[in-house]
């Protein structure tokens, strides 16, 4: 039992640098982003259990693409064949209508939960994340 | 005339009908990209927990048993799994109802238990066992909850204890009055009293998920749960521990010689500080120290509990308890695959909560619900950097 002790504080302290190096801010950033909108918004509690899971919804979604997106430019390598290319530019093309459809839907379901007004709140509180995001990037290379 | 119902009803159609030709665009133009998104909203957890009560001396000094005995501690060793299997959505995009969903879960505990006797040599009990969960988010207020966790306990000591087969299970409704208060209400059968009794589930919490909350889940714990900052919880809290195993006869404590194995019960109330350290998106530990009170220890004979199988048992031929004393629990928590997004879902929120409150082995240990994310009210400058904002940044421009 000691010995199981001694390897479970063993483990820990290998995975401690481990975990530092693997870890990144996003959630953070994203919980963040989150509040912001939940602030910004002041949905009240019903609406606010219809319009949250949607609204997760349609981020995977978008995240899901632009990811994607962007993982294929990077892997291109600069003596990327002509077909490669060309298949390149169709999968921007096809990625960024997905988008615009997918923000015609969601744009539609969201309408219907918090109305237009808070649709367009929604978009301006966004924006506003966005700003203040730049902004602390900007003041962090001053 | 034509009444306001009427001219509702055609908006409404007008509006389902654009919203159909809408989806099955985007599902078509999304579809053809073959992204993959993840299935789950719960994910696989991996819980190493250890923990330590020293020994004292049994202070009774006129039985025989107790003489026998000397001391009494436990070592105690708990691996334990949870894996979602099977996530049902049941999309509902209009303003009368949220998002359901049906979750199947497997899990799967070891415990290796050494209830440390001065007097005898220590006897390693196991208990393991694989169970499954079903959480139903009924989309409106509610989530049912219902666990079933059938293991098998021995001595692995001695060749001379057979297995015994035993079974928890646990249904609960989960009613989310609002963000700031959850009742809950059900039925438990449990053995972490020491005993199997079928309990009553009652709990009450006050407070959000992901902020201060004071949590009653009688009988499985009241926790106060602070969070510092989102990587820092720390938490005031009383709980049971216990259960029942099977205990050889090696050493002679049952005095029908010929009986191979009794029944070891034990229980004890916890009462501590726990600190639990989210170091990142897949791991985190916790620590927690505090107070052993209520220890109790009982054998009872295999004749005892087979004439009262399914009932507590009330016939033993050693019961003691101990004074109270100090304990140690540490845990490391690893967690894998992607989930959906679940940001302010409060009743997902309630369901991950309902998971880990209720572990999978009847162990009544804590992964530390770290997997609801803790309200962020400040970025500090190292938080950003490119991985943590490129999905805001939109480059559509070229």
């Amino acid at each position: 039992m000691k010995n199981a002790l001694k390897i479970l504080i063993l483990t820990g302290l290998f995975c401690k640098p481990l975990s530092f190096i693997a870890q990144t801010d996003k959630d953070k950033v994203e919980a963040l982003r989150i509040t912001f909108i939940e602030k910004k918004l002041e949905l009240g509690k019903n609406e606010a259990d219809k319009f949250w899971p949607v609204y997760n919804e349609y981020n995977d979604k978008v995240k899901a693409i632009r990811k994607n997106l962007r993982q294929s430019f990077k892997r291109a390598s600069d003596n990327i064949s002509e077909k490669e290319a060309e298949d390149l530019q169709q999968l921007d093309l096809k990625s960024k209508q997905a988008e615009v459809d997918l923000h015609k839907l969601y744009s539609e379901k969201i309408k219907t939960i918090i109305g237009v007004k808070k649709l367009v709140k929604l978009r301006n509180a966004e924006d506003d994340f966005k700003r203040e995001i730049i902004n602390s990037i900007k003041e962090k290379s001053d | 005339m034509v009444s306001n119902k009427n001219i509702f009803k055609v908006l409404v159609l007008i509006s389902a009908f654009f919203l159909l030709l809408h989806k099955t665009e985007a599902q078509e133009s999304f579809d053809s990209l073959k992204l993959k998104l993840p299935k789950h909203y719960f994910k696989t957890v991996i819980v190493l927990d250890a923990y330590r009560k020293p020994n004292q001396s049994i202070s009774d000094t006129l039985d025989f048993l107790s003489k026998k005995l000397k001391s009494y501690g436990v070592n105690q060793f708990i691996f334990s799994l949870t894996t979602p299997l099977a996530t049902f959505e049941h999309p509902v995009y209009d303003s009368t109802s949220a998002q359901k969903n049906t979750h199947l879960l497997l899990t799967a505990n070891y415990m290796l238990l050494q209830p440390t006797f001065n007097g005898i040599p220590t006897h390693n009990l196991v208990k393991a066992g694989i169970g499954v969960r079903l959480i139903v988010n009924s989309g409106k207020k509610g989530i049912w909850f219902i666990d079933a966790a059938p293991f098998v306990t021995g001595d692995v000591s001695y060749s001379s204890s057979k297995p015994y087969y035993r079974m928890a299970s646990t249904i609960v409704y989960s009613h989310n009055k609002s963000a700031r208060f959850n009742w809950r209400i059900g039925i438990t059968k449990s053995f972490m009293w020491g005993n199997r009794n079928y309990l009553p589930f009652i709990g009450l919490r006050f407070g959000r998920l992901d902020r201060t909350n004071l949590s009653i889940q009688f009988p499985r714990s009241i926790s106060l749960n602070i969070p510092v900052n989102p990587k820092f919880t720390i938490s005031f809290y009383t709980k049971p521990q216990g259960g029942m195993f099977n205990f050889s006869n090696h050493d002679s404590l049952y005095y029908i010689g010929s009986a191979s194995s009794f029944h070891f019960t034990r229980y004890e109330i916890n009462t501590g500080f726990r600190a639990d350290v989210r170091v990142n998106d897949w791991f985190n530990f916790y620590v927690a120290l505090g107070l052993s009170t209520k220890n109790n220890v009982t054998f009872y004979s295999e004749k005892a509990n087979k004439e009262k199988r399914n009932t507590p048992y009330h016939t033993y031929f050693y019961n003691q308890n101990m004074k109270p004393t100090g304990f140690f629990n540490a845990g490391l928590v690893f967690k894998f695959g992607k989930t959906k997004s679940y940001y302010n879902n409060k009743n997902l929120y309630d369901a991950i909560d309902l998971n880990n409150t209720i572990d999978g082995g009847d162990n009544n240990t804590s992964n530390g619900n770290t997997q609801i994310p803790i309200e962020s009210k400040n970025l500090k400058k190292q938080d950003l950097n490119l991985k943590s904002v490129q999905d805001l940044v939109d480059y559509n421009d070229f």
